[in-house]
């Protein structure tokens, strides 16, 4: 076991502490990929990210480090003590590049995509705080009611009204969850799927199988969009065994706790979505990580990459 | 770490993932078959979970109301606060040196009532035969519905004729024929007969359970003695309403139409010479009925309170893509999986559980998958929160 529950949840409070990011990574990391587009740092609609995308190439690093520790006595030592720990693998982890392009990549569809339809969004730049999510799902609550207001206000801040998600967990912290967390919380959360104008479906594309993440599809019923929208661009869209409300978990979440049980986990849920198609689409960098670090042979996209016709 | 050690083992162990991964695929089919062709059985687990959660807010006075009902129909009321003083009392309507044969009860699990007979002097038997091979392999139910699921036909028998059962062949029709032969024998001779319920109902003190076997009605019927033990959250305020939630229990068990629902309502009795009323016919002479409380009232108002709607049907299990890995090798010392998290906080240890729950996923499909509505993906993330705050875990 590469974390103990524990050592995981103190390397997440002090890594928050240190940095504003749940694991290390640099002060710009929600950022960067934006800076080229020049988007207004004010006004509203705004586009958030919450920077789960963008942490994904280090938490895939961190969870690489992690498990080669394992065993060792800096690993003993290290995960007792924290502090050492975070400062040691802020300095030993560098990003999964081939994974960081990606999510770039896809963080630029999306503005495009939302340009497409005719949505001009501010972006925060500095303030793509991150969302918390993992605090809450550990059960850190109070780092995780600190860390929402910082959010809210930040955005407020800056003008904004109505928020634009681009992930579940992001999408599910700020509608559902933020509102029991933040007095007077008033902005309008709608995921980047949700505001996307949908076209007449065509053809030719192929077929591909929908992954449904877990929180979009039980918590935030953004189901029929991503299908629709799918169907738009030219793809027909096949459903697994599992889909929709009974959609099945990627794994992800546990990958840090349980890494053995989150890969076997991917591959049950790999096989049944092959069972209709090799082309997967995810909705969630998680499911994107997870699902494709235990492909075999699978080919795994995100869905906003196939919506800006950026991959096929 | 420590509570993990379990569930690694478990992964490494082919042929538990394998009995695991057919034994899910099945069920779930066989809920969705059931829920999609009798679209009336969903909205019965709606009204189910009304009257559970009515029930668990009067549930002192449903207690009382019970012991009232089970007097006036001839059965003996006892009321155990904890696993061991519900020990004590069957221990003593039991004594020592009987034959003894148990239907599957998670109570009778939760309180380790199977040891304590045989360490009374007892010979114990359990009936129901995915019980009965775990009794005999000495391991622990892996299901609450299917306690050996984490068995091959191979296995079974190899335990069955280890135990003396004659099982001739290798069909499993050949093993279930020995078991019947077995566990007859037994049957006819026990003394004592110990069931647990599916519910009871406050309005009649009648037991209701659920079954295909037919080895509840046999053990609740044939000894002279009948003991069950009944957690208190199981005590609903009707007749009518018991009925109901066995029907969603078996429903969403995946077992739809239930061979049999019993109700037993007081020792047998027959009037028939001089109309005067004479108890213990062919059936009991006797009937007891422990009520277990064991950390349920004391949850009430709490985090965990929901977990009180409980039906017991295992499909939370069945459904959770951890469990299908572990069984109930992950989620507590007797429940296990989801709904076991809960459980095993309000009748074993909070902490425990809280270390336990950092394996769930809080996917919620188990909230999906639950008929009674229960937030069990919610509940994991407090067991999460206060093992954090309370406990190093």
């Amino acid at each position: 076991m590469p974390l103990e529950p524990a050592a995981a949840a103190q390397l997440v409070a002090e890594n928050m502490r240190r940095s504003g990011f749940p694991l290390p990574a640099p002060s710009d990391v929600a950022y960067a990929w934006a800076r080229p587009l020049n988007l207004p740092a004010r006004g509203s609609p705004m586009l958030y990210t919450g920077a789960l995308y963008q942490l994904m190439p280090y938490a895939v690093s961190l969870l690489e480090y992690t498990s080669r520790l394992e065993g060792t006595a800096v690993s003993s030592l290290a995960l007792k003590v924290s502090r050492y720990f975070t400062q040691l693998a802020a300095i030993a982890i560098r990003p999964d590049e081939r994974l960081k392009a990606y999510v770039e990549r896809v963080l630029r569809s999306i503005v495009r995509l939302l340009e497409r339809s005719g949505i001009k969004v501010a972006y925060p730049y500095e303030d793509d705080l991150y969302s918390g999510a993992l605090l809450y799902d550990l059960g850190l609550d109070e780092l995780f009611a600190e860390q929402a207001k910082k959010v809210y206000k930040a955005l407020k801040a800056r003008g904004a009204q109505e928020v634009i998600t681009v992930d579940p967990h992001t999408t599910h912290m700020l509608r559902s969850i933020y509102p029991k967390y933040v007095d007077g919380f008033d902005l309008t959360v709608r995921s980047y799927l949700e505001v996307l104008s949908v076209s007449p479906s065509q053809a030719g594309k192929g077929e591909v199988v929908i992954h449904d993440p877990c929180l979009y599809a039980r918590w935030e019923n953004v189901v029929e969009q991503p299908r629709r929208l799918l169907e738009g661009a030219g793809y027909q869209v096949l459903e697994p065994r599992r889909s929709r409300r009974m959609t099945y978990c990627c794994g992800g979440p546990i990958e840090g706790i349980a890494p053995k049980m989150a890969k076997k986990i991917a591959r049950v849920r790999l096989a049944e979505l092959s069972e209709r198609s090799k082309h997967i689409v995810t909705l969630c960098p998680i499911c994107y990580v997870n699902l494709w670090g235990a492909a075999e042979g699978e080919k795994v996209s995100d869905i906003a990459l196939l919506l800006a016709g950026e991959e096929g | 770490m420590k509570a993990f050690e379990e569930v690694n083992r478990a992964l490494e162990d082919e042929e538990l993932q394998l009995a695991l991964g057919k034994a899910s695929l099945s069920s779930q089919l066989k809920v969705e078959e059931v829920l999609r062709s009798r679209p009336e059985l969903a909205e019965l687990a709606k009204e189910v979970r009304e009257i559970k959660k009515r029930s668990i807010a009067r549930l002192d006075e449903l207690i009382e109301q019970a012991m009232n009902s089970l007097r006036a129909v001839k059965a003996t009321p006892h009321f155990a606060e904890g696993a061991e003083r519900a020990r004590e009392i069957v221990g003593k309507l039991v004594g020592s040196g009987k034959l003894v044969v148990l239907s599957k009860s998670m109570a009778a699990a939760e309180v380790g009532l199977r040891e304590h007979l045989q360490s009374l002097g007892n010979e114990v038997w359990e009936t129901d035969l995915g019980e009965l091979l775990v009794q005999l392999e000495g391991s622990k139910p892996m299901h609450t519905i299917t306690p050996a699921v984490h068995m091959t036909r191979r296995r079974a028998m190899e335990l069955l004729r280890k135990a003396g059962a004659r099982v001739e062949g290798e069909s499993i029709e050949a093993a279930v024929r020995a078991a019947r032969e077995f566990l007859r024998e037994k049957i006819v001779r026990a003394h004592v007969g110990i069931t647990g319920a599916n519910a009871l109902a406050a309005d009649t003190g009648a037991l209701v359970t659920v079954e295909n076997e037919s080895n509840i009605r046999l053990v609740s019927g044939a000894p002279p003695l009948h003991i069950a033990i009944v957690p208190v959250d199981k005590i609903v305020p009707t007749l009518m309403d018991a009925v109901k939630v066995a029907m969603v229990q078996a429903a969403y068990a995946g077992l739809y139409p239930p061979t049999y629902i019993n109700i037993v309502a007081g020792p047998s009795s027959t009037a028939d010479i001089e109309r005067t009323r004479v108890y213990g016919a062919q059936g009991p002479v006797e009937q007891h009925v422990v009520l277990l409380d064991n950390g349920r009232l004391a949850a009430r108002g709490g985090p965990f309170e929901e977990q009180l709607l409980c039906v017991r049907c295992g499909r939370c299990q069945y459904e959770c893509p951890v469990w299908v890995h572990t069984a109930n090798h992950w989620g507590g010392p007797v429940y296990g999986g989801p709904m076991g998290l809960a459980w095993t906080a309000i009748t074993h240890d909070e902490l425990e559980a809280g270390k336990l729950s950092f394996l769930c996923l809080g996917c919620g499909r188990c909230d999906e998958a639950c008929p009674v509505s229960i937030p069990i993906s919610r509940m994991a993330r407090e067991l999460r929160r206060r093992a954090l705050t309370l406990g190093k875990p």
